[in-house]
């Protein structure tokens, strides 16, 4: 099977639970997982019987437009999920399954699920315009859950898996490293303001419990610091968790089961520290994974959840701020825009701490994805992500000079300097929205 | 199907990405011949300080330190260590370490 990433090894994929399927099984597990995952999912079975293939997703897809790829059409890319559905589980699809383009199982299709659903960003863009609303997203998150129970995944998911597993967190950074690098972190605003800013890590009795992404305990420093200094700002009782030192959550990107366990993971880091309000940190999907379905994984939650950009916007009146001189544009995160209601917040910070803020076209609920959407931050797939890049590139080229390019999600983060880099705007500037408070905010 | 580089007459597991599968087998010979994959030039004094620190971290906490420390404890800006380590330091100078591939949203 030829694809485009790498995928888990025997050992990799038994690691984390998903012991791979003999090829002669494939076609009777997957059809199994799909009659399985159906059952609790009408919405799957809407989207999939309501297609009129009219084209609209098509001029509305990155995928697409990047890679110029037929299957990367949303419409086309569920396809692969829907003839297979006809094939096996319509009266029509059973009977005459040539004329309704159903399709039979064959060597080729575990290939191309696996090629074309890790094309996509599960951006949710085609559902802006398609006419029936049918969120391929929604198919993506299926086929490759279904794939993974088969023992299919990207070795790069598998990875992450078992760091989550082992430590709670994407990167596997164990708990005397994030003590180090919390201790690391408060010289440095010692250094800068002269002031005693805590990063505490497993405070009992703690009010508030942090969830930061791992990757601001390794290159996003700026994010974790402006979150530390807006809660010495309000003076507010928080802590975070070593159990879970991340917001993302990958399971809700390869495979649901995964996504419950991280979900578990924090309903029980804030029982165990006592915590009333978590506050989750700059992260797309793993804002989505927390907020829609914490709750669906592992019953009622007894915290109230946030985001922290709108914890930031509630208090932004109390904040003392000396606005940066600077021109800022603001990526949104498609998993904020179009899955998690963070859409005025991150404008309103940014206009509070810098003189000039200017949009790129289109925004909001429909901005172009950054190509990294969904995990596809493979080093292999490097070619295919610039192409998944492309419209975001353009959208920013387009406002000429810039200083800083705000993007408050962890897998933009680390995708767009790539994108950025291979457009010729390498010298840009970039990162969060709570960095930009943390430089704005001033101290009596 | 696994990956092997040769190194002092024995042949050294590497995984899909060039990084060392088991970061014990790491040796001087191995940072040579990542060097010449990570297109890191005239391997020297610096590269060392680098490498050595990573390595000494990652003895300790078993993970690469945070980017920025790495910076300020080797006295290397971030241009300076991308300009030794064309790739970065996530990806070149930790493999030249013999460390994982720092994974993640990175």
């Amino acid at each position: 099977m030829k694809v485009p990433l790498h995928l888990a090894k025997e050992k990799e994929a038994q690691a984390i639970g998903f012991p791979p399927v003999a090829e002669a099984e494939h076609q009777m597990r997957l059809l199994a997982e799909i009659d399985d995952y159906r059952k609790s999912a009408r919405s799957l079975m809407v989207m999939l019987e309501t297609c009129t293939k009219c084209g609209a997703c098509a001029e509305a897809c990155h995928s697409y437009l990047g890679t110029q790829d037929f299957n990367n059409i949303p419409a086309a890319r569920a396809d692969l999920f829907r003839k297979i559905y006809k094939r096996y589980f319509t009266f029509t699809g059973k009977n005459l399954s040539r004329f309704i383009g159903a399709e039979d199982f064959d060597a080729e299709t575990i290939g191309k699920w696996v090629t074309y659903f890790y094309q996509c960003n599960e951006c949710r863009r085609c559902a802006v315009f398609c006419p029936f609303g049918i969120d391929t997203a929604e198919i993506t998150i299926a086929a490759r859950h279904i794939l993974t129970r088969l023992g299919v995944m990207p070795r790069f998911m598998a990875g992450i898996a078992a760091n989550m597993a082992k430590t709670g967190n994407n990167m596997g950074i164990p708990k005397p490293a994030i003590l180090d690098s919390a201790e690391f972190m408060e010289d440095e605003m010692r250094e800068e303001t002269g002031l005693e800013i805590k990063i505490t890590v497993d405070k009992p009795g703690s009010d508030i419990l942090y969830i930061p992404s791992s990757a601001d305990f390794f290159s996003n420093i700026d994010t974790m610091i402006g979150a530390a200094k807006m809660f010495h700002a309000l003076e507010v009782n928080w802590t975070i968790p070593s159990t879970v030192l991340e917001a993302a959550n990958f399971g809700l990107l390869f495979n649901l089961d995964v996504m419950k366990e991280q979900n578990e993971r924090l309903r029980e880091a804030a029982a165990s520290l006592g915590a009333k309000l978590v506050i989750q940190g700059e992260c797309g999907h793993g804002w989505r994974a927390a907020k829609m379905y914490t709750e669906g994984a592992t019953g009622p939650a007894p915290f109230e959840l946030v985001h922290v950009l709108e914890y930031a916007y509630q208090h932004l009146p109390k904040f003392k701020l000396n606005k940066l001189p600077w021109r800022v544009t603001l990526h949104d995160p498609c998993n904020y825009a179009r899955a998690g209601d963070i859409i005025e917040q991150p404008r309103a910070i940014i206009k509070a701490c810098v003189t000039d803020f200017v949009e790129m076209t289109p925004n909001r609920e429909r901005n172009y994805c950054c190509g990294g959407g969904s995990g596809l931050l493979m080093d292999e797939m490097m070619e295919i992500r610039m192409q998944l890049g492309k419209k975001k590139a353009e959208q920013v080229k387009e406002l000429g000079h810039l200083d800083y390019l705000a993007s408050p999600c962890s897998i933009c983060k680390a995708q767009l300097p790539h994108v950025m880099k291979h457009y010729g705007m390498g010298d840009l500037k970039m990162g969060g929205v709570m960095d930009l408070l943390g430089k704005a905010l001033v101290w009596d | 199907m696994a990956d092997y580089i040769e190194a002092k007459g024995q042949k050294i597991e590497i995984d899909e990405d060039g990084f060392l599968v088991n970061p014990d087998d790491w040796n001087e010979e191995v940072v040579k011949i990542f060097a010449k994959v990570e297109e890191v030039e005239d391997l020297g004094e610096d590269h060392w300080k680098v490498i050595n620190y990573l390595r000494d971290y990652y003895k300790q906490f078993g993970i690469a330190p945070m980017v920025r420390k790495l910076c300020k404890d080797t006295g290397f800006s971030l241009k300076q260590i991308y300009d030794m380590f064309p790739s970065g330091p996530a990806k070149g100078a930790c493999k030249l370490a013999g460390l994982p591939k720092p994974t993640g949203c990175v």
